[in-house]
């Protein structure tokens, strides 16, 4: 599997974790161009909160190294790193890519 | 103890009244709830409860900024010998329109920045029932830290729940809890 596939399933995870408490229609989609934050998402505060503690574990794990995705450098970027799943997944590569 | 209205940018925080007896009793009946101690169960005792709150407790609605009511949070067993408080009764009721808004999270830093700040306290703390995952997350992204584990401490939804105690100390809330919550009500202004 390559770090790309591997950061996408530790989202996928996390939302599917928080999809387990969720009636059919309040399920966020795990896909790609999922909005996870903002008006045209479906998630509240905490269930964001609740994602975003989940792809950090997650994905800290994975890469042995510390994620952070509310960070002073993650609020630099525009769009932050939690507005979608592919913002996510591209933060992370980034990071995954340092040295 | 003074009862403020606490302003925010998507959210404020003004002082529950009887009138919120019917708002707030169909909150705490919802499912959403079940993992909080039992409530009133008529309008009658939750008109009766709003009523009876002592002193040293501050009661809040939250509420957008156009005043519809969205949920519901307080500081009870305000100590102010030993400079503690205990967030409380933190409840959402109205899901459906906050979301992609930082309301909870905004909430939350108006009653931290009021015990802090204001009240000048030194230590919050609360316990969460192991099963409300949800919030134990929560709480722990904002700055609590776990201190214990109360086992078999509450009786919720019919079983035994352990409670897990959580506290966050006046550094843990300028070090960790202010950054993360400006950071999520940031994002909120920037997509908002």
């Amino acid at each position: 599997m390559s770090k790309k596939d591997a950061i996408l399933e530790v989202i996928y995870e996390a939302i599917a974790d928080l999809n387990d408490d969720k009636s059919e229609d309040e399920k966020v989609a795990a896909t790609m161009d999922a909005i996870l934050f903002g008006p045209e998402s479906g998630l509240d505060s905490l269930d964001l909160v609740s994602l975003i503690v989940d792809v950090e574990g997650g994905a800290s794990d994975l890469l042995d190294k510390s994620v952070s995705l509310s960070d002073d450098n993650a609020m630099d970027q525009d769009p932050v790193p939690f507005t979608s799943v592919a913002s996510m997944l591209d933060y992370i590569m980034g990071l995954a890519d340092e040295k | 103890m003074c009862r403020p209205v606490l302003e925010g940018e998507f959210v404020r925080l003004r002082p529950i009244v009887v009138d919120d007896a019917n708002i707030t009793l169909s909150w705490r009946q919802s499912e959403r709830a079940n993992l909080l101690n039992d409530g009133a169960q008529t309008l009658d005792q939750q008109e009766r409860w709003i009523a009876g709150r002592p002193a040293s407790e501050l009661n809040f609605i939250i509420e957008l900024i156009d005043s519809t009511p969205v949920g519901m949070l307080s500081l009870i067993d305000v100590n102010h010998t030993h400079r503690r408080a205990e967030p409380s009764r933190f409840l959402i009721g109205e899901s459906v329109l906050v979301k992609g808004i930082p309301a909870a999270v905004e909430a939350m830093l108006l009653l931290y920045r009021y015990a802090f700040d204001v009240l000048e306290l030194q230590r919050l703390y609360g316990t969460v029932t192991e099963k409300n995952k949800l919030m134990y997350k929560w709480q722990r992204f904002l700055g609590m830290k776990e201190e214990g584990r109360l086992r078999n401490h509450l009786f919720l939804a019919g079983e035994f729940q352990d409670a897990i105690c959580l506290g966050l100390t006046y550094e843990d809330y300028w070090k960790i809890s202010l950054p993360k919550m400006n950071a999520l009500i940031k994002a909120g202004k920037q997509t908002n």
